[in-house]
């Protein structure tokens, strides 16, 4: 009986092993496009759900439930100064001021010029 | 009983067999499968990068885009001898910064309002509003200090490092540079968060704190900072228009904590330069010529 159980057991075995091989494709195709619709409807739902993966953005950007308590209690729907410089688009020409600024740089020796000048004495 | 019962299970498990196996292997679904494996181990990945703290280079990548929407707003002030008497002062004080593995960049915005900004990476910005009622070096020094504060204690990056998803997309925003969409929202959110909500109360006590010790260390006057506070809020009284006293704590707490921790440190140097000649020289094309 338990030899019996064994090979019964191992068959089933075998079987489920074959069973991964099923394609997912040809079931798909089985499927109805009307089914598949409501599948896909089913399928963005759930992403407008769980916001995506990058959803997390928004405790930092302009939709974050903080920002709209601020507004809220500020009584005001107007868009704030920071959020208005956050939509700026910078051209070239701005990147290239801000490249200027990384690059300029002063001679360790005009900084102390200036600091003896001023009768500044920094820690060393 | 129980043979035949075990007989039965039998023969619907080589039935099951039997079928599966007809329906033969799928590579497809084993590719499906294998690209599934794949797009997890890769989301894992972007997952543990974000859980790391930011490089430099990173840090550096998010300040500039959030420096070029500042530039790209207010406008530099060109003014070559007073971009680099501000950077002069701002070196200054930016060389007693704990934090030395960046470079500090100063500059000026083109702006009537009266505020300083610093972005992370080192990016430090002041507005002309703000150089035109300063009254003296000592107090543009601790400006400047207090701006180097927020750098050093890394508030604005921490914020960001908080954020997983935000940390996520800085790794993406590198292949997508200059001015990617995910550069664009993060420094926006952080331009959001700097000027219209405000940074924690603790971090700008921080900033206050470490700006008053690095303006001392550099040989300034350890009250700079507090003295440039109560322009700004007699500024702002009258109509001036500012963040700092929107979004910071109030002036007078400012102002007493900053006190204390004068008293406390002993740092009352009555006979240390505020250097309020050189400051004149230096802003002279700001003030409003007499007469006009």
């Amino acid at each position: 009986m338990k030899g019996m159980l064994r090979v019964f057991s191992l068959l089933l075995l075998c079987g489920l092993l074959l069973g991964t091989g099923v394609p997912a494709g040809q079931a798909q195709g089985d499927s109805q496009p009307g089914q598949e619709k409501s599948q896909k409807e089913k399928q963005e739902k759930k992403k407008k759900k769980s916001g995506g993966f990058f959803s997390g953005l928004k405790a930092v950007t302009g939709e974050s439930s903080e920002q709209q308590e601020v507004t809220a209690t500020a009584g005001s729907k107007t868009v704030g100064e920071g959020e208005r410089i956050g939509d700026a688009q910078p051209t070239a020409a701005d990147r290239q001021a801000v490249s200027a600024m990384e690059n300029y740089t002063l001679s360790p020796g005009d900084v102390k010029k200036f600091q003896d000048d001023g009768q500044l004495k920094p820690k060393q | 009983m129980k043979q035949a019962k075990a007989f039965r299970i039998g023969l619907w498990a080589v039935a099951a067999a039997v079928i599966l196996a007809l329906l033969g292997p799928a590579p497809e679904a084993q590719a499906q499968f294998g690209d599934f494996l794949k797009k997890a181990a890769e989301k894992a990945q972007k997952v543990q990068k974000a859980l790391q703290p930011m490089t430099v280079e990173e840090e550096r990548e998010v300040g500039r885009e959030v420096s070029a929407k500042l530039v790209a707003f207010f406008g530099l002030y060109k003014d070559e001898a007073l971009t680099r008497y501000v950077n002069l002062v701002g070196a200054t004080v930016a060389a007693q910064a704990e934090r030395q593995d960046i470079t500090y960049h100063f500059a000026i915005l083109d702006s009537d309002d009266i505020n300083a900004f610093s972005a992370p990476g080192g990016y430090i910005f002041i507005t002309r509003g703000a150089l035109a009622i300063c009254e003296d070096e000592s107090e543009l020094a601790g400006v400047l200090a207090h701006e180097v504060g927020h750098v050093a204690g890394k508030h604005v990056l921490k914020i960001v490092e908080r954020d997983k998803a935000m940390r996520a997309g800085v790794d993406e925003a590198r292949a997508h540079m200059p001015g990617s969409a995910y550069l664009h929202k993060m420094s926006k959110g952080i331009l959001i968060k700097l000027i219209d909500q405000g940074l924690a109360p603790s971090d700008e006590y921080d900033a206050d704190e470490r700006g008053v010790r690095y303006a001392h260390a550099a040989g300034y006057p350890a009250d700079g900072l507090a003295r440039f506070l109560s322009k700004l809020d007699q500024a702002t009284e009258q109509g001036g228009k500012s963040f700092w006293t929107r979004t910071h704590p109030p002036v007078k707490e400012r102002n007493a904590r900053i006190q204390q921790n004068i008293t406390a440190q002993h740092w009352e140097d009555a006979d240390r330069p505020k250097l309020a000649d050189r400051f004149a020289a230096a802003t002279e094309k700001l003030k409003p010529k007499q007469g006009a």
